[in-house]
């Protein structure tokens, strides 16, 4: 109970409202900005009271002063505070300044609009014109560089396709490590769902990718554990609290934006050009049409000789098999009003063709949106949003598999007869898969949401929100049977024909009471206190039917299949929070910021289920304290300490279940068997504790400054499902398993060159180091793996957690180094010792492969991210351009494994060639072996076998796990915007602009795959080591107009 | 200060003192939910039994069991080279270190379900289920230590430890034993708890056929001794007394979610995703190249080739022609073991026949061993349907009907591989033999210069129980009683 004391004190506190009453009078005003627009609901206050009015649309107000009152402030967001003595008038014209770094408003928790500078930890705040300039249908990937301490990789380049955000590290392993998303005030659903049909390997779109980007005013990026205290745990990763467009009273507007863009992948892995089809048997190589081994036979002229059908050159087979894909988008955005009411509406469509063949994905997007003032004291939110979203989505894994199994003997574009049977001289031709085994979501959401808000009086709000996000899901993956007649080769992906209906149903209840009272207690002592309760209740449910065995091999239905089998789920969590928090404010320089929180979670065993946490935060702004001198505008420290408790937003781990055993009943009876999972029946919440300290620094006149934060963040009891050796009898337990620690230092940097009527120079830079490692595992665990890819001659890569180790650790097999006298700890990677070279045996001349062990290769966590940013203004023109970086950072790639195997690679057509390998021999002495790297027999007369590359090459995951390190060019947008003269005389037109972009125009990776940003598992996975058979990433020109009315 | 707030908190009182009530009500709602901890105890799966019932568990591990001879017998196949694959240098017939987590993780599956169904039949003192436990346990453990040797057990399954140790097969095969005596024990009771006939999908609840399946299946036991010290051919025979005389009395799954696995791979491959190709180890040794005589039930294993005979495929040379042009033999479903109704046996008489006869041939009862012969081809001839004019035919060649003086082993080991067909215990019979059969070859590009004798440890343990897993130098490395 000793949570509710707190409670009951602030409630007390919000009854003690500070005012006096005596004799009245009236002053009047207009504010205006520095360009003489009335600025409306403006606040007024009386300074040293509660006493407050609003301007009206014309941004005239009238207030009533008792007793020797006379001086007023005046606030608005975006503008610095103005203090106005009217202590000799009842009548004043008010100029605002446009903010400054002392007036930056920013959105932060509930919706709350806060001075920046009350604030004690970091928040960074986008504004629509930043969304849109990067023309990126996926909101996530729009913030893309821009807010340090947050590392966005879109997972790949496909239509709708997911994109993870991760801010300040991963804290969790169960969860997704995602940030919470809130758009006005209510929890969205950004999950990636990825059951049904090889789902995860599709690219499913995030749930945030539903969202039209040109829908949304700002977004707040809330870093720190402080910020985001108040959300409870689903706050743990961050909080991005998005604000849409509202309308604005007078006239009405109607805004047109229109987007056309073409793209094309950016980044083909290096292929040879000289090898053809073929391997090797008795004792030669030798060239076949038919063979499986793409690209290990003889040179293409041999091949030439030997049979005229073979082209003059091989093909680049993966650039041939992607082609060009486009995208289109169309907003119309209508609002108006009064004061009284408010209506924003808009409606948008966006198209969108990938680079992979037949792949798309479209989004329909209908919102209206309203502000009623029901009276003065009562104002009505409502807001609706209608989504279908969806397409087709091939599995890139598979496709980019399937294509090194390809010989580039022959085009892959030549991919089915004349009646539709799968086309190859033998192996699987992927682009047949794109067409002919497809999978397509049908997305139809409903975000709805109900505000309501009180004021009785002008110290206190109480106001009331409801959210409903529902989601349903139609899903469908149909493969026809195959054409059996003589000649055809089978497409082993679709193996009798199938069909899967996938229905998913996903229902997200949001209801959020909070009570606001706002005290001055004197002239410097002021109190913000809010106390709330929310609840979450999502529901889930899942129905899966699943034909095979097509009789009609083209009919894909259900009603066409043999085999037929189901399974159903519905799941329910609950959560529940009760919060307070209370920031006293002395004189405008210090505040203190107290939260506490307690959360009754359904998914913890119930003894756990009730958890309490508590922040404490301090903003010192010591330019207002101190006189400065004048080129230090403005100057804060911060700091805060916060814990977080982290309840699993997956219900039923605390049990272990059983499964129907066959998917149906059979012989009447059910089978049952025990699932692979082993819940925990002491399962716990895990805990976060985060500290930080921040320092901002504004400097002449505002033009250069700089934001600073050093955080630590601890998460304990860390939720995992631990995957165990399936002789357990499970495949994976549910456990509390262990610590991680993210720590690191973001920067934010920005300045203002030149700034003169005709000309802006700005440039806004952000940098962000961070480091995480694993401090402790679980009694009884050495190692958890997140997760592995597999690699020829066990040289796949494992990600996970080792004692010491990052938590982003990438093992495999390495080259054997030599050692000497020094001492092998079995896990280093020690790049700086000779490699071991055999010196006998049948690879005596080779390096060694050292299969015994795995040795930490990698760490797909940055340790770097910086991002630059420009932008120019001459006049109507605008120039900006986004520089984005990332160094410190490796992925395995697959796809060069597979190219290493199949000779595909660029390198490899150095085997016809001798070498000596660097390193040294048993005791030390050098290697000076000369070796042949080709196969069989060389010309030394030695049998070399299956040759350097297959034999060894490929088998030591130390050549795949790649620096994914890069610098690119994320975005460049040249704007115009028609000057308002030339639109004067249009009587229609309000404003005008057209703007041409590019995206990733540019860029500099030593990773030899697709770019290197993309990733083999869906957004949300933890598994972002693996980048090697993804979606390609895209290189893309827009053009865009946008028309006001 | 203090006269304020007092002040204050009458105007409260008497101006807002609707807002006072609804602030009230507020805070009542909110200390109201805390105690409504109903609204979150909700964390018990709807869909999910955490508890199954006895004989529901009996339907999936009866079925699995099952299947799971179908699952190692589908690598087994590749080495006894009754299948060879119809692609060139596939990894499992030249004796590549194949990754075979899945059958590893489906062989476990099944045991911790069958742990599971010993549990509960524990605890609900169920004699009938606790009886088809054990028998069940010993048959799926020994399927797995004979193909990999070492395996965990005694810290498996039951979920109590991350990383199982691994235990000695030699032990493990003694553990057989002894579950399959206490499975005898067992089934002998009086049942307490009713078998639901159509839960048992071996033997249809009665517990006769049971019994007599743990004696099989210890005669079996005891037989794969036959290269240790350990090895008593009068503890075999004593088993087999007691084993099938029938073979009504099998061991077999005729009842499927779809139809016999087998059958399955049959049409995938008439359906072009090719599989189940005959090697030519198997037809040769039927179809006359090999021993100047037909055997009949070649004609029940598989279909001729468009050339009206059969063809084999030699182990890893891969097919001849392009897949779809019968070219080769391979399963169909017009076969007896790869119908779609074909029943998918663990044990079969005609094996016990087999065991009885080698076993007596050990011990000098060359008249126990060759009646014990012919009556094992027979019982086999009369399963496939073989007409008696053919099977007698069949047993009156010289090479057959070599009368009781004159059976040898190498015709037994001969004989029984072809009854052996489909089945893993062909594995373990051509490791005893040394694979000293007329005319085996190694598969072609062979990456051992010897036959294969184990299986390597699968990726899942070696990633994940890296404490415990042992390194398998050479998959020609022999288990413990392969000597």
């Amino acid at each position: 109970m000793r949570k509710f004391k707190l409670l009951k004190l602030l409630l007390s506190l919000l009854l003690i409202p500070l005012c006096m009453q005596a004799q009245t009078r009236k002053v009047t005003g207009k504010i205006s900005d520095e360009k003489g627009e009335p600025v409306s609901f403006a606040t007024v206050t009386v300074k040293g009271t509660q006493k407050a009015v609003v301007s009206d649309v014309n941004g005239i107000f009238s207030i009533e002063l008792t007793g020797n009152q006379k001086t007023l402030v005046i606030s608005s967001a975006g503008f610095e505070d103005v203090t106005v003595d009217v202590s000799s008038t009842s009548e004043v014209n008010v100029t605002l300044k446009a903010g400054t770094a002392l007036g930056e408003v920013v959105v932060t928790a509930f919706g709350v609009r806060q001075q920046k500078k009350s604030l004690g930890f970091a928040a960074t705040e986008i504004n629509n014109k930043q969304l849109m300039e990067s023309k990126q249908p996926n909101l996530v990937n729009a913030i893309q560089g821009r807010v340090a301490g947050v590392q966005i990789n879109s997972t790949g380049g496909g239509p709708g396709q997911g994109a993870n955000i991760v801010i300040r590290g991963p804290k969790s392993a169960l969860g997704n490590n995602q940030p919470l998303f809130v758009i006005d005030g209510v929890i969205v659903d950004n999950s990636t769902v990825t059951e049904g049909g090889n789902a995860n390997l599709r690219g499913m779109s995030n749930r945030i990718a539903d969202i039209n980007p040109d829908d949304i005013e700002s977004m707040s990026i809330l870093r720190g554990g402080a910020a985001t205290a108040l959300y409870g745990f689903r706050g743990s990763n961050g909080v991005i609290v998005i604000t849409t467009k509202s309308a604005k009273a007078g006239k009405m507007r109607v805004s047109y934006n229109a987007t056309y863009g073409v793209e094309e992948v950016n980044k083909f892995p290096d292929v040879q050009t000289t090898y053809t089809q073929g391997y090797r048997s008795n004792n030669q190589i030798y060239y076949s049409s038919t063979d499986f081994f793409p690209s290990w036979g003889p040179t293409v002229a041999a091949a030439k000789a030997l049979d005229p059908t073979h082209p003059d050159k091989i093909y680049h087979h993966y650039a041939r098999a992607y082609q060009q894909g486009n995208q289109f988008r169309n907003t119309l955005n209508v609002s108006g009003g009064n004061e009284k009411a408010l209506v924003n509406t808009s409606f948008s469509y966006f198209t969108h063709n990938g680079v992979l063949p037949n792949t798309n994905y479209s989004n329909w997007n209908a919102r209206v949106n309203a502000v009623l003032k029901l009276s003065d004291k009562l104002q009505f939110n409502p807001s609706f949003n209608y989504i279908n979203s969806g397409g087709l989505r091939y599995n890139a894994d598979r496709f980019n598999e399937s294509l090194s199994y390809w010989s580039p003997r022959w085009d892959v574009k030549d991919y089915k007869t004349a009646d539709g049977a799968h086309k190859t001289y033998g192996n699987n031709n992927p682009i047949f898969g794109a067409y002919y085994n497809t999978f397509k979501d049908n997305v139809d959401r409903m975000l709805s949401n109900l505000a309501l808000t009180y004021s009785p009086a002008n110290w206190l709000d109480i106001s009331y929100r409801l959210g409903l996000d529902f989601t349903s899901d139609n899903r469908r993956a149909t493969a026809p049977g195959q054409i059996a007649r003589p000649g055809v080769v089978n497409f082993g992906d679709n193996p009798l024909g199938f069909v899967g209906e996938y229905r998913i149903l996903n229902k997200v209840l949001n209801s959020n009471l909070l009570v606001t009272g706002k005290f001055n207690f004197g002239e410097k002592l002021t109190l913000n206190a809010r106390a709330g309760h929310d609840v979450v209740d999502i529901n889930y449910n899942f129905q899966q039917t699943q034909g095979s065995e097509l009789d009609i091999i083209g009919l894909t239905t259900l009603n066409n299949a043999r085999v037929i089998t189901q399974n159903s789920r519905r799941t329910q969590l609950r959560t529940m929070g009760i919060f307070a928090d209370a920031t006293l404010g002395y004189d405008n320089f210090l505040y203190l910021t107290l939260t506490g929180r307690n959360d009754y979670a359904s998914s913890v065993a119930s003894g756990n289920s009730s958890f309490f946490y508590p922040s404490v935060s301090l903003a010192y702004v010591f330019s207002q304290h101190f006189k400065m001198p004048d080129w230090i505008s403005y100057g804060k420290l911060r700091g805060s300490f916060a814990r977080i408790g982290i309840a699993p937003v997956e219900p039923y781990l605390t049990n272990t279940y059983y499964n129907s055993a066959f998917g149906q009943p059979v012989n009447g009876v059910n089978g049952w068997t025990r699932d692979d999972v082993k819940g925990s029946e002491n399962l716990k919440p895990e805990f976060t504790d985060n500290r930080e300290v921040g320092l901002e620094m504004q400097f002449l006149n505002n033009r250069v400054g700089f934001d600073v934060s050093f955080y630590q963040i601890n998460s304990k009891d860390v939720i995992n499902r631990v995957l165990v050796p399936t002789s357990t009898g499970f495949t994976s337990y549910v456990l509390n398993s262990g610590e991680i620690e993210n720590k690191g230092i973001e920067l934010a940097v920005n300045g203002t060159p030149i700034r003169n009527n005709n000309f802006t120079w700005e440039v806004n830079a952000n940098f962000t180091a961070n480091r995480n490692k694993v401090v402790r595992l679980a009694e009884g665990l050495n190692e958890i793996v997140i997760a592995s890819q597999f690699g020829y001659l066990s040289s796949g890569a494992t990600q996970k957690w080792v004692v010491g180790q990052p938590a982003g650790g990438l093992y495999g097999v390495a080259y054997t180094r030599y050692y000497g006298s020094q001492t092998d700890d079995r896990v280093t990677l020690r790049r700086d010792l000779p490699l071991l070279i055999a010196s006998t045996g049948n690879l005596a001349g080779f390096p060694i492969r050292d299969a015994t062990n795995q040795r930490l290769l990698g760490n797909s966590l940055p340790r770097f991210m910086y991002g630059v940013s420009n932008s120019f203004t001459y006049k109507q023109f605008n120039l900006s351009f986004l520089f984005d970086m990332r160094a410190g950072v490796q992925r395995f790639n697959q796809l060069g494994n597979f190219m290493s195997a199949f000779g595909i690679a660029k390198y490899t057509e150095d085997r016809n060639d001798f070498r000596v390998f660097n390193g040294v021999i048993a005791g030390g002495a050098a290697n000076t072996q000369r070796v042949w790297l080709g196969m069989e027999v060389g010309p030394d007369g030695r049998d070399y076998d299956d040759g350097f590359y297959r034999n060894i090459h490929r088998g030591v995951t130390e050549n795949f796990v790649e620096d994914a390190g890069w610098v690119r060019l994320r975005n460049l947008s040249l704007s115009y915007t028609l000057p308002a003269k030339v639109l004067a005389k249009t009587k229609y037109i309000k404003g005008a602009s057209f703007t041409v972009t590019g995206n990733n125009l540019w860029l500099s990776t030593p990773f030899t795959g697709f770019d290197p940003e993309n990733s083999s598992n869906p957004s949300g996975s933890n598994a972002d080591g693996f980048a090697g058979f993804s979606y390609p990433g895209v290189r893309s020109y827009f053009v865009g107009i946008n028309v006001n009315f | 200060m203090q006269y304020n707030f007092i002040m204050l908190k009458s105007q409260i009182m008497k101006k807002n003192f609707k807002l006072y009530k609804s602030i009230a009500a507020i805070l009542l709602m909110l200390i109201g939910f805390t105690g409504c901890k109903k609204y979150l105890d909700i964390n018990n799966d709807p869909n999910r039994p955490t508890e199954p019932t006895i004989n529901g568990i009996l339907a999936a591990t009866t079925q699995n069991t099952g299947l799971n001879v179908f699952r190692a017998a589908n690598v087994s196949n590749y080495y006894v080279q009754y299948f060879a694959s119809p692609n060139a240098n596939s990894p499992t017939d030249i004796y590549d270190r194949v990754d075979f987590s899945t059958t590893w993780r489906l062989l476990y599956d099944n045991m911790a379900d069958i742990y599971d169904l010993e549990q509960l039949a524990i605890k609900t003192g169920s004699t009938a289920h606790l009886g088809m436990a054990k028998v069940m346990m010993a048959i799926n453990l020994s399927l797995t230590t004979n193909m990999w040797g070492n395996v965990p057990f005694s810290e498996a399954l039951s979920g109590k430890n991350l990383s199982p140790k691994y235990d000695n097969a030699q032990e493990l095969h003694t553990r057989c034993l002894t579950l399959l005596d206490e499975g005898i024990v067992e089934l002998r009771k009086n049942p307490t708890i009713t078998v639901t006939a159509n839960a048992d999908f071996l033997h249809a609840g009665n517990r006769t056929y049971w019994i007599r399946t743990a004696f099989s299946m210890k005669a079996r036991l005891l037989n794969q001794l036959s290269k240790t010290p350990g090895y008593s051919a009068t503890n075999v025979l004593a088993a087999v007394d007691s084993a099938y005389t029938a073979a009504a009395q099998e061991a077999k799954v005729s009842v499927f979610t779809l139809r016999n696995p087998w059958a399955t791979l049959a049409r995938n491959n008439a359906a072009l995703v090719l599989d189940a190709w005959l090697s030519t180890n198997i037809i040769q040794s039927m179809n006359g190249v090999r021993y100047g005589y037909v055997d009949p039930r070649i004609s029940r294993f598989t279909d001729t080739t468009r050339y009206g005979d059969y063809r084999g495929t030699r182990n890893g040379a891969g097919r001849v022609g392009t897949g779809t042009s019968r070219d080769e033999c391979y399963l169909t479903t017009n076969g007896y073991y790869s119908a779609d109704a074909a029943p998918l046996f663990v044990i079969t008489l005609e094996e016990v026949k087999f065991i009885e006869a080698e076993a007596a041939l050990r011990a000098n009862n060359a008249s126990r061993a060759y009646t014990a012969y012919i009556a094992g081809i027979t019982a086999h001839m009369n399963k496939l349907g073989i007409s008696s004019g053919n099977r007698d035919t069949y047993l009156a060649l010289p090479a057959i009907g070599v009368g009781q003086g004159n059976l040898t082993l190498p015709i037994i080991f001969r004989e029984k591989y072809i009854v052996m067909f489909l089945s893993p215990e062909a594995w373990v019979d051509a490791r005893r033999f040394n694979y000293s059969y007329t005319g085996f070859q190694l598969p072609l590009s062979a990456l051992l210069a010897q036959p294969i004798r184990r299986l390597d440890y699968p990726s899942t343990e070696q990633s994940l129980n890296s404490g415990n897993v042992q390194q398998v130098a050479a998959l020609t490395d022999r288990l413990w009683w392969d000597l």
